[in-house]
Parts: structure tokens; sequence; C-alpha cells
């Protein structure tokens, strides 16, 4: 059964960091963090969700086939035959707007990872990208155009705003050791709803129709290329930004150590508190800027009624990643594709798209289980099944 | 004191209660965990999914059972609620235990899961994702303590201001700490749970089965939690809505740790937290907007984690200076 392993695998985890008394196991490490898992096991996490996801459907639906068909490829453009003008791409319009949530994707799944990177827990994007955009959109509204460089100076707000806001649940920790799950999480609702606060009693346009922040003047946005905002450009641009600062600063270096051995930073005496609050901090820097090019690429006015709950799709993304800046933006758009195809799936099937928050929450639970190994468990069931002990079938050696 | 602040401050009482019991039960569902070092993250989830399956089987219960009373069907969808939101407390153990997750991660996952997927089977199976007002669903029954008509102070407070008793899960809340408490203390098992989440390998060479300890912690936690999550759905109102703990189990979490890991002290915690909701709603009949009034419990409790830290820091920093003291004093008399 392996009982001695599975039983002393969990320990191991606690050890360094249960030196003193008192200290708690949300505090403590606990586990694996999914950037060093090994070999590359994401592929099998999300075959795995995917499979569940299916059976789901056949479960619920009558129609489970043509469901993940449109799941998996609705948001697709989707190449037509016409007479008059030959081949054509059909649903241009929604493969843009699986671009724009890719975009938004990205920046708040890297706001994620530089936190996950440290080990730090902040789940704070949420706050970080609405006090950001609100603020970019009151500079930019407030700003004269600057010869048309005001977006970029509103942009500069945004990460500032994002920065200061995502300082504060890595200072509480530091300071007054409070878990930073909580206090980001209520940091979370006070932003929201300091927001609404704001929208409503003040900050807004009554000649807009409905309850939004004034719009912004199209001198004060940034220019268009080929029919997109030139902020899209940001699916490159923030994972290189990212990567540099992870993999060739100091302060990236440090937040690495601080993440992958603890014990050793201190050790070794690297700034452990800077380093945790800074993580935070620099993730809610590119959330911040994820609501710069909210308020200025996507919306141009942001309603009062700005959905929550873009930010644990951050860190859906950013575990897709395996918390890699390089692939955060093609883990990215995969969630953005399936989203787009989750409302064609509502559309043209019997089934409802949350079906992939639920995919999502499967994705997440699989791709952090870094001992299960979906393929190694089908050989190993296959090898008892066909008789077992057959030698040439690796079985347990495949299990790390 | 007249009579009838004594019965608005019972009545105010009684309130408290009510708003801290599903803290309360999160609290306690996160101390075991806690305590087992296997800190369980995901409470707020764990409460939605009791919330739905409550709902979604006293619903069912008449179909199945046609013949039965409604109390029968109301137990029956209380115990699909909690068996739903311990196997999903088992599933977050078996992710970590077995396959190595990121305890907290994984929480969080399971968080993200109960969220989707009671939105979801809610728009499959009522056809709208907001709540279950279209559907008749039932509730657990309120306890009344007979007898108490002569003494109307004592009436509001045991009997709440309708004077139609408690909810049976706010006693059984009220029993849980104690309960709670005698079983972390003063038992075996309790004493492996601590022993467990303490010093695991001191545990394990001990002979106790820490993974099977932890299991049973985390299927504990999601028994609590789901009372807690039950409560919501089929006490506080007789409907599920999407989202409907609203941050609670999180807030349960930062109780654990304000109560500094004991039920005692996680009992405390929820008590302030309840106070500041009933407080909550009670500003909100004065004129403030209402984002103000629904930012108070956050606020709160960002405020008292700060408090709480503060004077942990204060006191360790003292004790370091006593021991500095003390060891400087030995210093001075050897040398």
């Amino acid at each position: 059964m392996g009982r001695v392993d599975q039983a002393s695998a969990p320990v191991a985890g606690h050890t360094p960091a249960r030196a003193g008394t008192g200290r708690t196991s949300a505090q403590a490490g606990t586990g694996r963090i999914p950037a060093q898992a090994g070999p590359d096991r994401t592929p099998a996490a999300l075959l795995l969700a995917l499979a569940i996801a299916f059976a789901l459907l056949c479960l619920v639906s009558s129609e489970p086939v043509n469901a993940l068909r449109l799941l998996l490829t609705g948001a697709l453009p989707e190449p037509r035959w016409s007479a008059e003008g030959g081949w054509v791409l059909g649903r241009l319009a929604r493969f843009g707007a699986v671009l724009e949530k890719t975009a938004l994707l990205t920046l708040l799944g890297l706001g994620m990872l530089f936190g996950l990177r440290a080990r730090q827990f902040s789940m704070g994007a949420d706050g970080q990208m609405m006090l950001a955009a609100l603020a970019a959109l009151a500079a930019g509204v407030a700003m004269p155009p600057l010869g048309g460089a005001s977006w970029l100076l509103a942009g500069a707000v945004a990460v500032a705003v994002g920065f200061t806001f995502g300082l504060l649940p890595g200072w509480l920790k530091t300071r007054f050791e409070a878990n930073e799950i909580v206090s980001s999480l209520m940091l979370n609702i006070v932003a929201l709803q300091a927001y609404r606060w704001i929208v409503a009693q003040g900050f807004n346009d009554p000649a807009a129709g409905f309850l939004a922040t004034p719009a912004l003047a199209a001198a004060a946005r940034p220019p268009l290329l080929a029919g997109f905002s030139a902020l899209l450009l940001l699916i490159v641009l923030a994972p290189w930004a990212a990567g540099l600062v992870l993999n060739r600063s100091t302060v990236g270096y440090e937040l690495r150590v601080v993440g992958d051995a603890p014990a050793f930073a201190r050790q070794a005496g690297l700034p452990v508190a800077r380093s945790i609050v800074l993580a935070m901090a620099i993730g809610g820097a590119f959330a911040g800027g994820a609501g710069w090019l909210l308020s200025h690429g996507l919306l141009g006015r942001l309603p009062a009624d700005l959905p929550a709950g873009l930010g644990f799709e951050g860190l859906v993304v950013a575990l897709l990643a395996a918390n890699e800046p390089r692939r955060v933006p093609w883990a990215a758009f995969g969630y953005a594709l399936l989203e787009g195809g989750a409302q064609a799936m509502e559309r043209a099937s019997d089934v409802p798209r949350e079906m992939v928050l639920v995919i999502q929450a499967l994705v997440v639970l699989a791709v952090v289980s870094v001992r299960l190994d979906p393929l190694a468990a089908l050989r190993r069931g296959w090898a008892r099944w066909s008789g077992g002990a057959a030698p040439g079938l690796p079985g347990l050696e495949a299990r790390p | 004191m007249t009579p009838d602040t004594g019965l608005v401050a019972a009545a105010l009482l009684a309130a408290l209660l009510r708003a801290t019991v599903p803290i309360l039960f999160a609290a306690l569902a996160g101390t075991v965990s806690e305590r087992a070092g296997v800190i369980n993250v995901g409470l707020e989830g764990l409460m939605l999914v009791a919330a739905f399956f409550g709902v979604m089987g006293t619903v069912w219960a008449p179909q199945w059972l046609p013949g039965a009373g409604a109390g029968l069907h109301a137990a029956l969808g209380a115990a699909i609620g909690l068996a739903a939101s311990v196997a999903l407390a088992l599933l977050l153990g078996l992710t970590h235990l077995r396959w190595g997750a990121d305890l907290i991660v994984a929480g969080i996952g399971i968080n993200l899961l109960a969220a989707g997927a009671t939105v979801f089977l809610l728009a499959l199976w009522a056809g709208d994702k907001g709540s279950t007002a279209q559907l008749a669903s039932l509730a657990l029954p309120a306890l009344p303590i007979p007898g108490l008509d002569r003494w109307p102070l004592l009436d509001a407070l045991l009997n709440g201001d309708d004077r139609r008793g408690h909810h049976v899960l706010l006693w059984a809340g009220l029993a849980a700490v104690p309960l709670l408490h005698a079983l972390l203390a003063h038992t075996r098992f309790g004493l492996r749970l601590r022993a467990t989440g303490e010093q695991p390998e001191a545990a394990l060479a001990a002979g106790v089965a820490v993974d099977r300890v932890r299991y049973a912690a985390l299927a504990l936690s999601g028994l609590l939690a789901g009372c807690g999550g039950l409560y919501l759905s089929m006490g506080y109102l007789t409907l599920f809505q999407a989202d409907m703990t609203g941050g609670r189990g999180f807030i349960a979490l930062a109780a654990v740790f304000l109560g500094g890991r004991t039920p005692l002290g996680a009992f405390a915690a929820s008590l302030l937290f309840g106070a500041c909701a009933v407080g909550a709603t009670q500003l909100g009949l004065l004129d403030w907007p209402p984002q103000a009034v629904q930012m108070l419990p956050a606020l709160a409790t960002l405020a008292a984690m700060v408090l709480f830290g503060w004077q942990r820091r204060r006191r360790a920093r003292r004790r370091a200076a006593a021991d500095f003291a003390r060891w400087q004093a030995a210093a001075a008399s050897s040398s």
C-alpha cells in the first residue's frame, strides 16, 4: 500500500517551517509549488480535467459530444465558403472578444504569479484591478490629452495604485502576522464597495443611461492598431517585463529564493520580509495594469457593477502556466477560448455556461495534485487487469 | 433598566447569536483542521455546498419518501447537505495527502469548485442562476423552550424576539464549542490530533496514523462547516442563493487565528464578527450608504487582525526583553 511513504511525504513538507511553536500551518509551507514539480504535467492535468468535464456533460446533457465540441471550438474563427467572397472567416467578433479577454487574463495571471513564486497567497488582484481602473479612468478624464500621451500617464497611475494596494496584504502579514489570504480577500471587499460607492455617489455620468463613470475622450484613449486597442500588445509586453523582473533582477531572485527555500533565504540574510511585501506589490502592479487595460483599452467607461471574481481566473491562469511568465499568455488564451466556447455552448446546447467554472476548479485541483498521474494510474490499472506482473510495464516506478 | 430596554437588549443578543452561528461553525471547522496541521481554506466552499444540497435534498425528499412527514424530509435534506460537504472536505484531503497538492491552493480550488458547481447545478436543476426561490424547500425546526411566559426577558433571550424558539442549529453551534473543546483537550483522539498538528514526525514515530487522523480532522471540519451552511439555507433563509455564504468562510478563517486556534477563542472571535454584522445592519437602518455598511465587516476583520497581531508582537517583545534581562543577570552573577 505504500502507507509509510504516503504518511511521511506531507510531514517532510512541514518540518523546516515548524521549528518554532505557535506557528500555524497557514504560515508554514505546505506541500509543493507547481513550478518545481519536475516534468511538465500540465497537459496531463488539463486532459484529466477535460475528461472529468466530459463525464459530467454525459451526465447532464442529451448531446454531450456536441456540447464538448462547442465548448472547445465555439470561440474559434470559422472558415466558411461563400459563393461571392470565396473563403471567409466567420465569428471574428467573438474571436476579438477572446483576444481581449486573453490580454486581461494575462495581466491578472502575472499579478497572481509573483505572489505564488514567493509562496504568498494574496488573492487581492480583484480589488487592485478595480481601484486601479477607477484611478486610471479618473486620471484620463481629468488630464488634458498631452499630445496623445495621457493614456501612458494614466497607465502609470493605474500601476502605482495597483502596487500600493497590493502592498497592503504583505505589509499586514510581515508587520502584524495577518494571514494574507484572509486580509487580501477582505481588502477585495473593501475595494469593491469603495469602487461602487465612488461610482454611485459622485463620479458618474447621468447621460450614460446606466450607472457608470464618465467616458474617456477619444483623444485620451490609446491608438488603435488594426481595429484593436494598442493595449492588446500587453499580451506580449507584460510577460516579457514580468520575466525580466522575475529572472533578471535582484528583487526577482530574492523573491524566488524566499519562495523556493525560505529557510535558506533567512539563513543567507536575504530580506525575507521585504521580498514577501514586494512580491505581492509587484503582483499588484500587474493587476493594476489589468485595470488600465479595462478602463482605457476595453471599456472606455466603467460600469458600477463591474463583475467580481476575475482575480480567481488569474489564479487559474498562473497555475496553468506553471508560474512561468512566458507561458502565461498561452494559458490565458486557452482559458479565454474555453470561456468564449462556454457561451457558444450555452446558446446552442442544453448546458449552462457555468460549466466553465466547474472546469476551472477541476483544472486548479488537477494541476496542483502533483502526485496524481492519470496515465501512470491507467497503466497500473491495465497491468493489474491484464494479469499483472508484466515485466515490461512500468508499474510503481512511474510514481515520483 | 426598564423592562423595555431589557427586551431590546435581549432581542439584540438573539440577533447577535443568529449572526454568529454560521461563522462559529466554520471557525470551529477551521480550528479542528488547523490543529491537525491541515488548515482548511475551503470552508467557504464547504458551507456553500452544504447549503445547496441541503435545499435540494428537501426538494427531492418528498419525491423519494412521499409518506413521511416534513420533519423527516428536512432531516433527510440536512443529511444530504452534510454528506456533500464532508465529501468535498475529503476530496481536499485526498488532493493534499495522497496527491501531494499544495494545501492552500487546493483549498482555493475547492472554493472555486463549490462556487462553480452550485451555480451550474442551480441553473440545471432549478432553471434559475440566482436562487432556488421557485422551489419549495423546507427549514430545519426551531426549538422553543416552553414555560417561560412569566419571565419575558428570559423568554426573549432563550426563545428569540418572536418567541418561537431558536433554530436547532443555533443550539447545536453553542453546544459544539464545549464539545469540541472536550474532544481536543480530553480525549485520546484529540491528543493524537494535536500531536499530528504540532509534530507530525513525532506522532508518526509514536505510532499515530498521521494521514488517517488528518482525514478524520478534515471530515469533521466538513461536518461542522456544513452545519454552518445549512443554517444559512435552512434556517436564516429557506432557500439557496448563489454565493450566499458571502465570505463568512474566510471571516471564519480569520476567527481561527484571532481565537488562538482554540474552540473557545474561536467562539469569542466569532461573537466579535457576529457583533460587527449586527452593528452593520443596525447602521443600515440609519441613513448610511449601503456600500459603507457592506464594507464594515471586512474592515472590522482587518482591524481585529491588526490589533491582535500588534498585541502578539508586543507580548513576544516583552518576553524577549525579560529573557534578556534574566540572561544578563545570570551573566553578571556568574562573572
